[in-house]
Parts: C-alpha cells; structure tokens; sequence
C-alpha cells in the first residue's frame, strides 16, 4: 500500500480519510502529511479518521494518531476516530494504547454529529 | 491423587499404570497377594455372615439406613457387597481390580453418601475381619501377621482409589457448573434504541472479563449504540483487580466510541472503592439502572414523557 492511493476528503469545513486496512508505517506517515497539509490549505475545524477496515492497530499506529491529534489541534482543529473494530479496541487495551486527546465514535454519521453539534454551541 | 489428571473430561480416572506406582510405594508385592489368598477360605466361609452384621449394623443407624430404603435395594448391595469382600482376597489386583474400585467412589459420589460413611464402614469391616485371622487355627503367628499386613495394605489403597474418585467426581461438577455460570451470567441486551444494558452478576475475574469485553463490544458495535450500561449490582465485593478490569473494559467501550455508566453501585461498593482509592471520577456512576438510564436518553437527546400527567395537565 503506497501513500498516494490515500485520500484526503475535505466536507466543509472538515476532512475526512478512510484509513486503508493493515497499513504500514509508509502510509501512516504519508498520511499525517497530507492531513496537515490540507488543514493549512483549507483552515479546517475537524479530521476525521474513519479506520473501521483497520484489522490490527500496532503501537506506531497508535502513537501516529495521538501524535497527529495533537498536531491537528495546534492548528486549530479537533480530531474524531471513527468506526474502530471490537478486536481492535480489546487489543489496543490490552497493550495499553492510547490515542491521546482523540475522540471516538462508532461511525462516520456519529463524528459528523460531533461537529455540527459543536458548531452549534460555538 | 497422583493419577487424577483434573483437566481430563473423562468419567474415570485414568492412569491404570499411576496406580501400579501406588502399590509399589506402599510396597505391596507378590507375597501380600499370595497371602491374601491364603485368606480366601476363610473369606469365602465368613462372607455371607460379614455381609449380614454389616448391614445389620448400617440399619441401626440413621445415618446409613436412609440410604438403604427398599429390600430390592438391599439385597442388591448386599450381593455387591459379598462379591466386594471376596475381591480382597482373590489374589489378582489388576485393572479389573482397579476400576472396581475407583466405581466404588464415583457411585457413592453420585447417590450423596458422604466419604465419612465410607470410611468408617471400611473401619467396622475390618473389626469383623481381624478375629478370623489371628483366631484362625490355619494360621501360626508368623502368617497371621503376613495376612494382616497384606490387608491393610490393599484396603489402603482401596481407600485411597475410592476417595479420590470421590474427589474427581466432585471437581467434575464444580467445573460443570463454573462453565454454565460463565455462559449465562453475561448477558448484553439493548433496552433502548442507542442503549445497550450488560448486568454483571458473580465475580468479575480475569477470564470472565475477556469474554464480557467481547460481547459488549460486539453488541455495542451491532446495535450502535453510544451509551452502555454496566450494572454491577450482582457483583458481590468489588477489589482492586475487579475494578481493574472494569476500566479496561471502560477505556475499551471508549475507543469504539460509546461510553459506559456504571450502575447498581450500592453503598458497601462506593465505601470499598473510595478505601482502596480506585478513581473512578472520569466514570459516570449511579445507585441504579433506572437512574442510569435517565443519564443515558439525556445523552442522546431523548425525552421521555409521562402521558397521562401532560394530558391531565393541558
């Protein structure tokens, strides 16, 4: 899996990428640049990451995420995980991973409530 | 009990070779057979009468006569009984031998005759047997002691096959019975459309966790549902690896992107988690269900309505 099949979906004011099952550490960080470069390119409030073909969640993915969520919210944005597996979540606790300051929710549907609901309030 | 393998599903005991190793180590050989044969005339001379005290004995105690209720029953045991008493001194120990015995245990297991019964039954055999030895004239000191020796030997090791078929036949129903509780006790269920409820009833262990985590992803998952309720109001005491395993589940629940409201925390289970300091402040908890449910619909927006108070009141 090479980088350039990601794809980086802006809707509004948010983006949306569709994480490839089993990716490595190549796409990982491919994605992670073309996040924040398109968060600079079009001031976006908010990234969805929809990772529901995600098989196996190693401890660089992990930290890649908690890193980019990070990342994502110094430049103004807040960071959604959508759509993880059962397996997925039982092993990440297992292992003790974390995805640092990212929210999760069960779908895509559900992040994007998260942020209409914020811009609402805001 | 070396020749109990306790993981084995199997009704007997195996390891027919264990029990050779056993006889060995109470050293039983060939001469305390080849005495016990010499036993066997008088054994088969006394027999019938044995058998008659035994149970004339067994019935002037209430303890033991219950379990001897009708005359077909009786006389059946008593038939067992005979050809058990002359299986001592027949002079072959064999594998034949063997699984007698041990059907000794699991039989008496099965009908609730305590061990105690058992054993104290063997005792009075025994106080009917030893005369027949030492006041037989077939027999000089010399022989007497070799027969009486040879017999206490076999019926320890009688014993000892008995009980701890007593002990496997035991272990196998606990076990039964620990994988039918495991099976029922973690039921998930939706109650509400976005609401899954998972009441936990027992002790929340390392190996119950695992497969309660699973079937409450999965159900959260199935139903998508954003809220999960976790009812601990069965869960006896709570201790610092319980709540272990309940945060893990938690911080699971979250990773999908639902979260969980602990209910049924009763007032023995906020005094013991305060005391060992688990930090559950991140948590939603509430005393009920019913109060975790209303946290849960507000959650999602939902309102519900007494209809016949709003009628009423328009």
């Amino acid at each position: 899996m090479d980088g350039n099949s990601l794809s980086v979906i802006k809707l509004k004011n948010i983006l949306l990428v569709t994480v490839p099952d089993d990716p490595g550490d190549d796409t990982i960080q491919e994605l992670q640049n073309k996040v924040l470069n398109a968060i600079e390119k079009y001031e976006s409030k908010g990234l969805i990451l929809d990772i529901s073909n995600v098989n196996i969640l190693d401890s660089f993915f992990a930290r890649t995420i908690s890193e980019t969520t990070q990342m994502v919210a110094l430049m103004g944005g807040q960071t959604v995980i959508a759509g993880m597996q059962p397996a997925v979540a039982i092993t990440a606790t297992e292992l003790g991973l974390h995805l640092g300051k990212a929210i999760s929710t069960l779908d895509v549907d559900k992040a994007l409530d998260i942020f209409t609901d914020n811009f609402k309030t805001v | 009990m070396p020749y109990i393998n306790s993981h084995s599903n199997s009704r007997y005991i195996s390891a027919f070779d264990k029990w050779q190793e056993q006889k060995d180590f109470v050293k039983f050989t060939k001469d305390d057979e080849e005495a016990l044969k010499k036993m066997h005339p008088t054994a088969m001379k006394y027999a019938d009468d044995f058998v008659e005290k035994l149970y004339e004995h067994l019935m002037s105690h209430p303890d033991t006569k219950r379990f001897l209720s009708d005359e077909k029953t009786l006389n059946r045991l008593k038939l067992a009984q005979k050809a058990y008493f002359l299986d001592l001194t027949s002079g072959d120990y064999g594998e034949e031998y063997f699984n007698s015995r041990l059907k000794v245990g699991i039989v008496h297991q099965r009908i609730g005759l305590p061990p105690r019964i058992y054993m104290t039954t063997y005792c009075y055999y025994m106080q009917l047997i030893i005369p027949t030895i030492y006041g037989n004239p077939d027999f000089d000191a010399e022989t007497a002691n070799a027969i009486f020796m040879a017999l206490y030997k076999i019926i320890n090791l009688d014993q000892e096959l008995a009980i701890s078929a007593y002990i496997h036949a035991t272990d196998e129903v606990i076990s039964r019975q620990s994988e039918e509780i495991m099976e029922m006790s973690t039921p998930v269920i939706q109650i509400w459309d976005g609401v899954v409820a998972a009441p936990i009833i027992g002790t929340l262990d390392s190996g119950r966790t695992q497969q309660f985590m699973e079937r409450l992803l999965e159900k959260i998952v199935e139903t998508n549902s954003p809220v999960a309720l976790v009812d601990i109001t069965g869960v006896p005491q709570i201790d610092t690896a319980t709540a272990q395993h309940l945060i893990d589940t938690i911080n699971a629940v979250k990773l999908l992107g639902s979260q969980v409201i602990i209910t049924g925390v009763r007032p023995v289970i906020a005094q013991t988690l305060v005391h060992l300091g688990i930090d559950l402040t991140d948590i939603i908890t509430r005393p009920s269900m019913a109060a975790g449910l209303k946290v849960a619909l507000d959650k999602l927006s939902i309102k519900v309505t007494d209809m016949s108070k709003t009628t009423q009141g328009s």
